[in-house]
């Protein structure tokens, strides 16, 4: 080879050689800003094209009553959802999901939300959670591509509106909206768990894995006992319809532990079939409601008074008139008694009789011992959304608070707070925090804390004294319709007129109609509040609300099988007719 | 070249060798095939308590949907025609608690 032809080879390879070198910069370069520079903002391109991340909601745990009686339980149940493919017209994407309306019984708005998601090019859509197992069959008779099926747990209650208030609700995804299954929804629900859907070119899955196995919620056993909710709740229900009032709530409890038996409120729902409501069905009244107890209060009163030592179960105070003046203002009893002792000013509701009673008080005294009671602070109860009632403090009392307190105005309570008086005076003087939760089978530690709650509030001495005048006024007094044949009971009715805020003033056709009591009165083995708002006819506690007490409490002493007192003639036969069986 | 003789002991050793090193090998593939076997059973199994526990579930909670008092006061004025005895006609027994 000349020279000439060596020179021009090595000229052409160099050439060569330097595109070769310009087009691997080029390459490096390239590859330097894919592999480096947009690797993240890359990778997460690759893993939404063919990877999928979801939540494996934990199966919700039970709740049981006191007896193991299952009061709301999670099961597995099939959801539907769509994975459009890509490039699937949108006519036959309409045409599965009217095929899907069918089957699913989807309403115009839903079928209007799932056409929006599909114009949208959404890559999943739910078309219904929790479905009923025999569409599901029809679903999958059906065949249609790109429709999925997608287990998911659904909250069943087996009593359908017993306990609605106190159980509460859970919304799509299994949590707590309100009551119990708000209130203990950490402890219910568990732990999310996470799966990995791995997803084709077409985005159709193929594969799952689970990343994160999810841990179940724990079981909760509750105080309540379905039998005394059962007999409380048809009581209310009986109460209500018969006197035609608003609402009504009832709370029964055993005064020795705090632990409540029974809380019912009316109008009530079926937790099965939730549908839009109006707040005042949907709240649990029994702890959120403010309402002026009216003559209940005077327990309070005639506490404060005893345990002061400004009277005594011996004077006498002249109700003979029927109204008291105080500041300007007439406050009358429902009618005019004559000279009436202290346990007689309780036992027959004297209104001027406790205003009396109330004036022979200090102020300081008289709210010390309100607060004492817990008024205007909240119970404690393991329940939301709890009230504090409404106590005004004492250096914004007027010249007639001290008297209208006296007869429970001027002061706004909620059922469980009347409840917890009355606990007080049964348990001679001592408070307990009252509770709805036992405890927590799987960890019995998780809830101890919460349970041991005990404090004095009045001497017994005081105590003993109010639960004598109590019996008087279920014996002789304004609560004789709380009778109960073979037990003995204490308690006291109230008759408040509520506050009209258009006329602001008190009305003389609306009233809250109570009555707070326990019994046995030895040993107090239920307390019970009954709460009936703006009854129509009758409206007197006594008429309205004691007669709910003595249904509820005479069938749930005998379900509790607390032996009766006095020997009733019933008893006496049955006691022969037995002894003549065994000769 | 010759050829070395293999004793009859020797070829006795060899076959013997052969036929335990095909029985470990048999016994291997089998043991593989059987563990492989008992594990789809075992995950077979697993599911089917998978599922009766969720069925027993289910039952329990329609047991207890069945006997709520609700259902079965129903159940007694409705299909068995029962009314509520008035307070003088129930009889009681001494309780003992």
């Amino acid at each position: 080879m000349s020279i000439y032809f060596q020179k021009k080879a090595h000229k052409r390879t160099i050439i060569l050689s330097f595109f070769f070198m310009l087009w691997m910069s080029g390459l490096i370069v390239r590859l330097v800003q894919l592999q480096v520079f947009d690797h993240p903002r890359l990778k997460a391109v690759v893993i939404d094209q063919n990877q999928n991340k979801k939540p494996i909601i934990p199966k919700r745990g039970t709740i049981y009553d006191t007896k193991g009686n299952i009061l709301a339980r999670s099961l597995p149940v099939q959801s539907v959802y769509y994975v459009p493919s890509k490039g699937e017209p949108y006519n036959l994407k309409l045409e599965k999901i009217n095929k899907l309306k069918k089957v699913l019984d989807l309403s115009e708005i839903e079928l209007q939300k799932l056409k929006a998601r599909i114009k949208k090019d959404v890559t999943f859509i739910w078309i219904k959670r929790k479905i009923d197992p025999e569409k599901e069959e029809q679903l999958r008779n059906l065949s249609l591509s790109g429709i999925y099926f997608m287990e998911e747990n659904k909250r069943f209650y087996p009593h359908g509106q017993l306990a609605a208030h106190l159980l509460g609700r859970v919304n799509i995804d299994e949590t707590g909206a309100s009551g119990i299954e708000y209130k203990y929804d950490p402890i219910l629900k568990g732990k999310e768990g996470e799966h990995l859907i791995l997803k084709d070119a077409k985005k159709r899955e193929y594969r799952f894995e689970i990343l994160r196995e999810p841990e179940p919620g724990k079981d909760l056993f509750l105080t309540i006992d379905e039998t005394i909710q059962y007999y409380t709740e048809k009581a209310l229900e009986k109460a209500m319809l018969e006197t035609g009032a608003k609402w009504g709530t009832v709370i029964v409890a055993r005064p020795s532990t705090g632990e409540i038996l029974a809380m019912a409120n009316y109008p009530t729902y079926d937790l099965n079939n939730l549908l839009p409501m109006p707040t005042v069905i949907d709240r649990n009244q029994a702890v959120h409601h403010n309402f002026e107890p009216g003559s209940t209060f005077k327990i309070v009163t005639a506490s404060a008074a005893l345990e002061a030592n400004r009277t005594n179960l011996y004077d006498n105070f002249d109700c003979s008139k029927g109204y008291i003046y105080i500041s300007g203002k007439t406050i009358r009893d429902h009618k005019r008694f004559g000279v009436l002792s202290f346990p007689e000013v309780i036992i027959h509701s004297s209104n001027v009789g406790a205003i009396q009673i109330g004036q022979s008080l200090d102020k300081e005294r008289f709210y010390r011992v309100i607060q004492a009671f817990g008024f205007g602070q909240k119970t404690g109860i393991d329940l939301p959304a709890e009230e504090s009632g409404i106590f005004r403090p004492l250096d914004t009392w007027s010249r007639i608070s001290p008297a209208s307190l006296s007869i429970g105005y001027e002061i706004s309570v909620t059922a469980i707070q009347m409840l917890q008086t009355i606990n007080i005076i049964a348990n001679r003087g001592v408070a307990l925090t009252p509770r709805i939760v036992k405890n927590n089978l799987r960890f019995p530690n998780t809830l101890k804390k919460k349970l041991v709650s005990r404090k004095r509030i009045l001497s017994k001495g005081t105590a003993s004294e109010l639960v004598s005048i109590l019996e008087g006024v279920v014996q002789e007094g304004t609560g004789t319709s709380a009778q109960i044949r073979g037990y003995t009971v204490a308690g006291k009715t109230g008759t408040a007129q509520k506050f009209d805020p258009s006329t602001g003033r008190y009305s003389f056709t609306a009233h809250t109609a109570s009555f707070v009591g326990f019994a046995p009165v030895d040993n107090p083995a239920l307390s019970i509040v009954v709460v009936i708002d703006d009854p129509q006819g009758q409206y007197y506690g006594a008429e309205v609300a004691a007669p709910v007490f003595r249904e509820i409490a005479s069938q749930s002493l005998r379900y509790l099988r607390i032996p009766q007192q006095e020997k009733s003639l019933n008893t006496i036969i049955a006691d022969n007719l037995l002894k003549q069986r065994e000769k | 070249m010759v050829r070395k003789k293999y004793t009859r002991n020797e070829i006795t050793l060899v076959v013997f060798c052969t036929i335990f090193i095909i029985l470990i090998l048999t016994f291997y593939v089998w043991h593989q095939m059987e563990s492989v076997r008992i594990g789809y059973e075992e995950g077979e199994l697993e599911d089917k308590v998978l599922n009766l526990r969720k069925e027993v579930e289910k039952l329990e909670l329609l047991k207890s949907s069945l006997l709520s008092l609700e259902n079965v006061e129903k159940i007694a004025k409705e299909e068995l025609k029962l009314v509520k005895p008035k307070e003088k006609q129930i009889v009681y027994d001494d309780f003992n608690p």
